[in-house]
């Protein structure tokens, strides 16, 4: 499609140049010239020279131009087009011999054929051209369709001075979706904003004529001429860059490495998600964000990321505002998240907005899409594992419309025709559902409602079934107070638990269960200024309520003790504010603070330690017995917010962020099993909040007319309190944790490297990470050591990663998508030797992490090839066919150790450990 | 197409099969190696005969008994003062004489192999041990409850950790009254002078560590700390059972290390098991501190209690074990003679109980009845010797 626009394009200005191209010939000058290495301006001056031409460019935009060239007796229109030649640079010569150089997007010479015709012509924006002329009323939202047409905004005046502001929605002209991230700008002066998660921007401009330009991932670049005489609206519609196979990667931002104050974010659109190979040919984007630097997993199939050294618990994952705890099926090999229903995956490592708080290392932002609002749509995909499909469309037109999405496995049946006896026994299976609608009441406000419930169930011969489930619900009122100041409501409603049941002992048949309840309301406004600021502030509070575990008798032999945990309850609350402040058009701060407060609340009876004693069962003085909400301990503190861009040049810049992030819920994971056992525990009198201070600092650097994007970051990280369980701890079913843990202090530091190429036959990126985590145990009041109180490799500190996913584009219709993938293994402790002491066989274990399992690496290769381009048809469809682990390498999933008849065996599971061809068929309608 | 559906359909089979993984042994270099680190078993007795016994840790993996330190010498070390020896008595065990330790003083084990290499153990203080108050049972629901009750009037113990060895009398199965005799090859009646094989005592020691603490409270007092539980369908508890307490006093430092080798555990592999421990005892190496070595040599006095349950003591309406075996009746067959039959029982691990008389009647048996030896002689399992603490 943008072929197709670029052609449009072209032929238009063909047509401007064939319309005064008679005019011109007569006096077009040839000229000549030698440049070696001269700078634009030095061109132009030579050309001015020669010639009766004018040049008309921002000096600052043509500075990284460099022109080496030889003409002679050439037309100027010839030699700009080899001056430019890969670069984004457009020029236009129009009738009186003037040459606009502009960047991005061909300045129009003439005017549209139907300017001057009456405004009803121009079909596709009929209802709102009467509306075009209509001055005054700020009610008054245009919707701008026409790229050529000036849309006049707010109450005309003659000499109008100052500055306006502008604000209003984006949508994709096809469904009627919000567009979200995409960049809306005027490029002289510059000035430019992002549109928000709701298609919103907003913009303080110089009252006068503009061309604001729109940039969008995989939408078309568009424009408009606007005439701003006073505050306004102006919704635009984007049409959908069709021919996404070529424009895969953030193509909009481009330069938004570069020129975009955030650092530490990694924004990754669904089209880009989709290439990434993946075991069983599900999109999956915990697998290809994992693939980014600064991520990392414990291993393979395992449920959680590791974000710059940070532990799995310290990501908050939120999916449409909703916390999702496990963001996993089947223990890691899906992710939990539906690709049909998403719209785009936002992780922030560093520089994270005051907005989010609660956990220390990252936030992963999952937004789901917003349904068709202008008709009903469909797609789906049938795997070898799993099959889904998603359906949506308008409930009323423009106005509501629903998303629903299902997903689901039948590996189940599969299981039970294999001719083995333990995988009849086994099962697996897992089904994810999502429900969405959005609703404009008005042009003020809107209100969404998400739905989300994922099941999943995992049994391993006829032992031992694992089930678990997350359940989320969220509702959301986004009103406009104003042009410059909107809000929004939310209420949210999560939960996740999991039962383990064992019955194949019947004397021990037995059944755990967890649960975790999550309630959050919360408000957060943004208010815009003027062009330089933009102010975010907001409060926010969750009610937690926790039941650690239930361990009851699962069969009527058992001898299993029934035996509960007491229930935990908690309120986190917090206010922030913070600014973003560009100085200059090279320079932007942002500052924010964000307060927030912990209150552990009763019903609840609470040990109180010897002080200055270790804590053990033998150090309990007394307990004391809290009533039902009764708050027994409270924590509070401030979170700083930092960062600051500055601008070397148009094309490279440095960035440097602090922050500060409080967390007052924690995850105990048992590693020793084949399967894991989360226990989350909130803070309490005697388990304090962790605590995180991040300082990063970035070199960005574009090349190639921003086709290359190569960045560098380097990050210091120290967590205190973070929990690390001190040595022979029992995580599952204790009644007092805190004797089993400790606060431990940790630092991690690293440097990531990244080279993208975001655009052309070949595309993808390059990271390679070096990091280290680190953690010290050494409580001098209760003399609890670790390794002698020395720091040690955490769980996940693996020093090398590198990762390479490249996609190549033979054609419109085939492209191949390569990936590899090496990391140094995860640290271990080992059981060293067996003894018998005390009449019994012991193990003497190594130092905590003091040795590794084996380094990992993977290659897989995808072949993508998609149907014929029409856009007309009844169906979209794809064929991808995918080798997942090409070179069958055996990477550990899983080491474990069990006695068996005496002998101690050490095995290493792996679960991927040969190649995997899979098929997957894609639809769309 | 029946073989692109076949083929299909195994690709899937491949996957899943993939998917409930794939699992191999795993046995890193390290843990292959010679990690063969000498463990000292034992505690400084302060009134009576210390026992130490010396063994190196094996690779998990292996089967075979663990290693036997043997050939040390063994001292026991007054602060700035008088040396004990140990002597070997059984191999790697040492035994010193029975000894009162000074309690004002700090003492250590020190240990040189054979091969010369020095060891020595952290110099303690020894722990006066209080006596034993009381060992006291109670009839649960369908389980027999051991306590053991004590108290330090002075205050001094707070720390406590007991052993026991529990021995309870049996009897075999199948009562046998006739036996096969080696040198005539028939077989004959029991007589007053063959060995009592129905009747036995076997005894057992504590394999859990039992601690207790009396740190949290007012007074130093350990009320009925639960030390054993017997399920009455146990064979402890069939004819009469009998326990023996030995309490040993630690010090804070005695009482963490015991806690986490308490933790530490055999499971593995499993759910609910604790995560590793890291063991640091007090025992070193003189020429590299770094050398693990594993034990921690503690010094007390021991305090030793016994009891007896009988089983009319105990709740009537139990069900209560009762041993069971099988037999088998054998009879000649054509043309096979009694004399045929007895020669079954040559060797001794096939035994027979009795005679089989003819239905009708008569006095001379046409075939025996027969069983496994763990059936008929108790003295597989333990002794028929009966012990002299016995009432």
């Amino acid at each position: 499609m943008t072929h197709l626009y670029r052609s449009i394009l072209s032929l238009l200005v063909v047509l401007c140049f064939v319309a005064q191209g008679q005019a011109q010939q007569t006096r077009t000058a040839f000229i000549s010239g030698n440049f070696t290495s001269a700078t634009f301006e030095e061109f132009a001056r030579e050309v001015e020279a020669q010639t009766n031409y004018h040049f008309y460019f921002d000096a600052t935009a043509v500075d990284s131009l460099s022109v080496t060239l030889q003409v002679k007796e050439q037309p100027l229109s010839d030699v700009l087009r080899q001056v430019f030649q890969n670069t984004d640079f457009q020029f236009a010569i129009d009738a009186t011999q003037r040459v606009f150089i502009t960047r991005g997007t061909q300045l129009s010479v003439s005017l549209p054929k139907n300017f001057f015709e009456p405004m009803e012509s121009t079909a596709e924006s009929a209802p709102q051209v009467a509306a075009t002329r209509l001055q005054g009323e700020e009610k008054e939202i245009k919707k701008a369709g026409s790229e050529l047409k000036l849309y006049e905004i707010g109450v005309k005046r003659e000499g109008a001075t100052g500055k306006a502001n502008l604000a209003g929605h984006l949508r994709d002209s096809k469904t009627g979706e919000p567009i979200i991230g995409a960049a809306v700008y005027i490029e002289s002066p510059l000035i430019g904003t992002t549109s928000d998660q709701y298609g919103y921007y907003s913009l303080t401009l110089p009252v006068g004529r503009h061309e604001l330009k729109v940039k969008a991932i995989g939408l078309q670049n568009t424009r408009r001429h606007i005439m701003l005489y006073s505050e306004g609206k102006l919704n635009i519609d984007i049409a959908e860059d069709v021919r996404t196979l070529k424009e895969v990667l953030v193509e909009a931002e481009k330069d938004k490495n570069v020129s975009g104050l955030q650092m530490g974010m990694e924004k990754l659109d669904i089209r880009t998600i989709k290439q990434v190979p993946t075991a069983f040919g599900e999109t999956d984007i915990l697998r290809v964000v994992l693939t980014l630097p600064g991520v990392k997993s414990v291993g393979e199939g395992s449920t959680g990321m590791n974000v710059r050294g940070g532990s799995t618990d310290q990501n908050l994952i939120l999916f449409d505002d909703a916390t999702i705890y496990n963001p996993s099926h089947l223990f890691g090999f899906f992710s939990a998240f539906n690709p049909d229903i998403l719209k785009t995956v936002e992780l922030y490592k560093s520089g994270i907005p005051a907005k989010y708080g609660g956990r220390l290392s990252s936030v992963l932002e999952v937004t789901s899409r917003d349904g068709n609002k202008k008709e009903f749509a469909g797609s789906g995909g049938i795997g070898l594992l799993t099959s889904r499909l998603t359906l949506e469309g308008p409930i009323r037109k423009d106005k509501t419309s629903f998303l629903i999405g299902g997903r689901s496995t039948y590996s189940d049946w599969l299981l039970k025709k294999l001719p083995n006896k333990s995988f009849n026994e086994s099962s697996a299976g897992f089904y994810d559902i999502n429900g969405h609608i959005s609703h404009e009441i008005n042009e003020k406000n809107t209100l969404y409602l998400n739905g989300y419930l994922s099941k999943d169930r995992f049994q391993l011969g006829a032992d031992t079934l694992y089930r678990f489930s997350n359940q989320a619900a969220s509702l959301k009122w986004k009103h406009i107070f104003q042009n410059k100041l909107y809000g929004v409501l939310t209420g949210v409603y999560s939960h996740y638990d999991y039962d383990v049941t064992s019955k194949k002992n019947p004397v021990n048949a037995s059944r755990l269960t967890f649960g975790i309840n999550q309630s959050n309301l919360q408000a957060d406004f943004s208010y815009f200024p003027t062009s330089k600021h933009t102010v975010d502030f907001g409060a926010s509070s969750i009610l937690y309520n926790v039941n650690p575990g239930t361990l009851t008798p699962n069969s009527p032999e058992s001898l299993i003790a029934p035996n509960r945990l007491q229930a935990e309850r908690a309120i986190e609350s917090a206010i922030y504010a913070s600014d973003r402040f560009d100085i200059t058009r090279r320079f932007s701060v942002s500052v924010g603070l964000r307060y927030s407060f912990f209150n552990a609340m009763g019903p609840r009876s609470v040990n109180n330690y010897a002080p200055g004693a270790p804590k053990t069962e033998g150090t309990i003085q007394d307990t004391a017995v809290y009533k039902s909400g009764d708050v027994f301990a409270t924590y509070h503190g401030p979170e700083y917010r930092l960062s600051a861009r500055l601008g070397l040049t148009d094309n490279s810049s440095v960035k440097l962020s602090f922050n500060r992030m409080r967390q007052y819920i924690h995850m105990l994971s048992n590693t020793t099993s084949i399967s894991p056992t989360d226990v989350w525990k909130l803070s309490d009198a005697n388990i304090r909040p962790q605590v995180g201070d991040q300082l990063a600092l970035g070199y960005y650097r574009n090349f190639r007319a921003n086709t290359i994007e190569f960045s560098v970051e380097g990050y210091y990280k120290k967590m205190q309190d973070f929990l690390d369980y001190k040595s022979s701890a029992t995580l599952v079913m204790n009644h007092h944790i805190e004797t089993d843990v400790a606060g431990a202090e940790g630092k991690a530091y690293g440097v990531e490297v990244m080279l993208r190429k975001a655009t052309g036959k070949m595309n993808g990126w390059v990271s390679y990470t070096y990091s280290r985590t680190l953690v010290r145990l050494d409580d001098a009041e209760t003399g609890e050591k670790i390794n002698n109180g020395e720091y040690y490799p955490s769980n996940f500190d693996k020093p090398h990663d590198f990762t390479l996913i490249s996609n190549y584009r033979f054609s419109q219709r085939f492209s191949t998508s390569v990936n590899f993938t090496y990391s140094t293994g995860r640290p271990i402790t080992l059981p060293l030797a067996k003894y018998t002491l005390g009449n019994s066989q012991r193990i003497y274990y190594s130092d905590r992490n003091a040795y590794r399992v084996p380094d990992y690496y993977r290659l897989d290769l995808a072949l993508n090839i998609e149907g014929n381009h029409k856009i007309k048809k009844l169906a979209h469809s794809s064929w991808t066919l995918a080798v997942y682990n090409l070179t069958g390498r055996r990477n550990p999933y899983s080491i474990y150790f069990k006695a068996e008849e005496g002998r101690i065996n050490g095995y290493k599971m792996s679960i991927f450990g040969q190649p995997i061809p899979t098929i997957t068929y894609n639809f769309r309608f | 197409m029946q073989m692109y559906t076949r083929r299909l359909k195994s690709i899937i089979c491949c996957c899943l099969l993939l998917l409930v993984g794939c699992v191999e042994p795993y046995a890193p270099e390290v843990i292959e190696g010679p990690n063969h680190y000498l463990v000292v078993d034992g505690l400084i007795n302060g009134n009576g005969i210390t026992t130490v016994k010396l063994s190196r840790t094996q690779n998990i993996s292996e089967e075979s008994m663990p290693m036997a330190e043997m050939g040390a010498t063994l001292l026991l070390e007054e602060e700035q003062g008088a040396q004990y020896p140990l002597y070997e008595t059984d191999p790697a065990m040492y035994v010193s004489n029975s000894l009162n330790l000074d309690h004002t003083k700090k003492y250590r084990l020190y240990i040189r192999l054979s091969t010369g290499r020095e060891y020595v153990s952290d110099f303690v203080d020894v722990k006066q041990t209080p006596p034993i108050e009381k060992v006291s049972w109670e009839a649960l629901d369908n389980s027999l409850q051991i306590y053991v009750s004590s108290r330090d009037p002075q205050n001094n113990t707070q720390y406590y950790r007991w052993e026991y060895e529990d021995t309870w009398a049996y009897t075999a199965a199948l009562y046998s009254n006739i036996k096969y005799d080696e040198a005539t090859g028939t077989i004959v009646a029991r007589g007053r002078g063959d060995e009592n094989i129905y009747n036995c005592w076997r005894s057992d020691s504590s394999k859990d560590i039992k601690l207790g603490t009396s740190a949290k409270l007012s007074q130093d007092v350990i009320h009925e700390y639960p030390i054993l539980t017997l399920r009455a369908l146990s064979e402890e508890l069939r004819i009469k059972y009998s326990i023996l307490v030995k309490q040993y006093a630690l010090t804070q430092e005695a009482y963490q290390y015991w806690e986490a080798l308490r933790k530490n555990t055999e499971g593995i592999g499993t759910l609910f098991d604790p995560l590793p421990a890291q063991l640091t005892g007090n025992v070193h190496s003189l020429a590299n501190p770094d050398e693990p070595v594993i034990g921690y040599v503690g010094a007390s006095s021991v305090q030793e209690k016994r009891i007896f349950v009988s089983r009319d003591e105990l709740p009537k309406e139990w069900r209560y074990f009762y041993p069971t075996c099988q037999m088998d009746s054998l009879l000649p067959a054509e043309g096979e003679t009694l004399a045929d039959l007895a020669v079954r029982f040559k060797g001794g691990n096939y035994m027979p109980v009795t005679e089989i008389y003819p239905p009708q009647g008569g006095i001379a048996p046409i075939g025996y009845m027969g069983a496994t030896k763990r059936c008929v002689d108790c003295r597989t399992r333990g002794t028929n010797v009966k012990p002299d603490f016995w009432e």
